[in-house]
């Protein structure tokens, strides 16, 4: 027969299944979240010292050491990242800064291991792995190496690690010149640059390489003309500054889509070069909730002077919703312990 | 529904506080499926589903973990929709117990997590945060009048709360105010309820399990053994399951971590030897909404076992033998 009881969890498994089906989700995030500030006009995709970086609140993400897949390394130095993010409606720029004594820009030598950041962000529904993703929950991962970005301020050869170094020819090079800088006569001489194979690039368009990874050991980068992420990075006093920027649009299926105003989850991972931390060795955080606030209401170019002024506003009568919340928690607190004490005398 | 908590509950004629009328050990219906829902959604969901993610699979092993997805799936579902129901439904007792600014507050968080669903929260998270930090407030007002036995563990276990409601709003109000951040008192804030969460659940056993038979006490060791094992043997990957399936981090010593999950054991099956259901869904609950939780569902499981605990804790409540 078929009880209320037995009707009322019926009729709630019914509806679990639809939502399933349906992909409706019942459930909101509460977690950690960074928001992401919506401005006018041209985002500071390179300027570090912007004064718009202001109009977004930081928050500081804990990391710690990845220690499951090998090469391990129990003590990593980066404990922290902190973030903020920009928006203009079409673009998007993340400030990613940490704390790190040494800057480690080179990996001429074989000994030597650059800094770097990392952030990913899930392309499959729900959460997979933090971190690298796993079997059936691919990330993308945008990946900004010191190298990359010194290389591009100045183009650096082995002579710059090894001074003292003397080759007599290259084979199939262009004869004269400088003959570390000579030119194969085909490019077919350097396979993996013939493949453009982003490792052996004489020189990079963007400091952060674009990449895709569904678990450890899977990490796949995309191809060069699918590099569609700037930054920008500065070393200065013990700390990092580097600035991720990409278009919030994208068509390909291997690039998260972004878009204003909805949340997504996001984690990072960085690198000591100094502590020899490369590939697996690095720290990692967990996901945590990067949202796009609405754009700025006005149109145009922000005037710097309204810095402080911008980000997503509250109205007046909901400071005083809040306040009054506040004074209901107190007058709560303060009545209850009345209310007991009256108890008691009775 | 209504006349579910007609059958269940009464209420007292001086100060309006719910009165567990048939005794604690009977439990709404509504409430035995959020908890059945909710241990799904911890053990398979957040947990089970986890454990294999770095193995290699055959084919039938990728089937099963796609199946094990599912019935987890709905069973997150199912556990996020009775969470709703839930908070409406103590909404409901609330308001009837004339404690009508406490109903509105926990109608407001359901609105707001509703509304979130559709709509990105923004600074309103901290409108939904401060309803869940009134409603806390009035739960800690409350277990500070409930007896002397389990006070200390309902205590300990809404500062944990509070503790990581401050973690997650403080970077909100910094970014409603435009304050640069990092939020300085954040970081301190999780590591003290961390801590709390494990000192609430000895607490909860000086409560509810400090007299538990031997055999209930070698029935319990079982989950802590299981951590302790799957520590000792793959610290990493059981610390990231643990950060997980429960949020905890597992800063302290670990085993400080097993001694409290074996407390917390031990007191689940007195109190169910006791035929103490409610305080028994309570306490799986707690469990269940884990430390720092990531999901409304989550959040609102946690309001719920604090609420259903104050309730099988009242001094008012019409039998209260095996209470402390």
């Amino acid at each position: 027969m078929l009880t209320r009881n037995r009707l009322m969890t019926l009729t709630g498994l019914l509806l679990a299944l639809v939502a399933v089906w349906l992909k409706v989700p019942l459930a909101s995030s509460q977690g950690l979240t960074i928001a992401v500030t919506g401005i006018n006009g041209p985002l500071p995709v390179t300027e570090l010292d912007s004064e718009l970086w202001r109009q977004a609140t930081a928050v500081e993400v804990p990391l710690s050491a990845q220690i499951i897949a090998r090469p391990i390394l129990p003590q990593t130095n980066i404990h922290a990242v902190t973030v903020r993010g920009l928006h203009n409606g079409d673009e998007l720029a993340l400030l990613v800064e940490w704390a790190d004594t040494t800057r480690n820009e080179s990996t001429l030598r074989p000994e030597d291991f650059r800094d770097g950041v990392a952030i990913q962000f899930p392309l499959a529904e729900g959460l997979p792995f933090f971190c690298m993703g796993q079997q059936g929950g691919n990330v993308n991962i945008w990946h900004w190496k010191a190298d990359w970005q010194a290389d591009i301020v100045a183009q650096r050869t082995l002579r710059d690690a090894f001074p003292n170094m003397y080759v007599d020819y290259y084979p199939f090079t262009e004869e004269g010149g400088d003959v570390l800088l000579a030119a194969y006569t085909d490019v077919a001489y350097l396979p993996a640059v013939a493949a453009q194979n982003l490792m052996a690039a004489p020189d990079h368009a963007t400091p952060v390489e674009n990449l895709i990874a569904g678990g450890f050991s899977a990490l796949t980068g995309l191809p060069a003309e699918r590099q569609i992420v700037q930054g920008h990075g500065e070393w200065h006093d013990g700390v990092w500054r580097v600035i991720f920027a990409r278009t919030l649009r994208t068509d390909q299926p291997e690039d998260v889509a972004l878009a204003p105003e909805q949340v997504y989850s996001v984690a990072f991972a960085a690198w000591d070069g100094a502590n020899e931390e490369r590939n697996g060795a690095k720290s990692t955080s967990q996901w945590v909730s990067l949202q796009l606030l609405p754009p700025a209401a006005s149109s145009g170019q922000m005037d710097p002077s309204s810095v402080g002024q911008g980000g997503e506003r509250l109205p007046l009568w909901a400071w005083l919703v809040m306040l009054v919340t506040l004074a209901l928690m107190v007058w709560a607190a303060v009545h209850y312990a009345n209310l007991g004490k009256r108890g008691q005398a009775a | 529904m209504a006349q579910d908590l007609a059958v269940h509950v009464r209420f007292g004629p001086e100060t309006g506080d719910l009165v567990v009328a048939q005794g604690r050990g009977v439990l709404p219906p509504l409430l035995g499926m959020l908890v059945a829902a909710g241990l799904v959604d911890w053990l398979v969901t957040r947990t089970l589903t986890r454990l294999a993610i770095h193995l290699p699979k055959s084919d039938a092993m990728i089937a099963g973990y796609a199946l094990l997805g599912w019935v987890g799936q709905v069973g997150s579902t199912l556990a996020a929709l009775l969470a709703l129901a839930g908070v409406l439904w103590i909404a409901g007792i609330e308001w009837q117990t004339r404690r009508a600014w406490v109903a509105l507050a926990l109608a407001g968080l359901v609105l707001l997590s509703v509304v979130f669903l559709v709509r990105p929260p923004g600074g309103w998270l901290l409108a939904a945060q401060g309803l869940t930090g009134l409603v806390l407030a009035v739960f800690v007002a409350r277990a500070w009048r409930v007896e002397a036995a389990p006070r200390w563990g309902l205590l300990l276990a809404a500062a944990a709360m509070c503790a990581a409601l401050v973690y997650q709003a403080l970077p909100v109000l910094y970014t409603l105010l435009n304050l640069p951040g990092p939020a300085a008192w954040a970081k301190p804030a999780f590591l003290l309820g961390e801590a709390l969460v494990v000192a609430a659940a000895f607490a909860l056993w000086g409560a509810y399990g400090r007299q538990a038979a031997r055999r209930v006490w070698w029935a319990a060791a079982l989950p802590a053994l299981l951590f302790a094992a799957a520590y000792l043997v793959q610290p990493a990957m059981t610390a990231i399951l643990v950060v997980w399936s429960n949020g905890l981090t597992l800063y302290l010593p670990w085993w400080l971590y097993a001694a409290a999950l074996w407390c917390t054991g031990v007191a689940v099956l007195h109190q169910w030897q006791q035929g103490e259901r409610m305080r028994v869904a309570g306490l799986l609950l707690l469990a269940v909404a884990g430390y720092a939780p990531q999901l409304s569902s989550q959040a609102f499981a946690g309001l719920l076992a604090l609420w259903v605990l104050l309730q099988t804790s009242s001094p008012r409540t019409v039998s209260s033998p095996g209470t402390g």
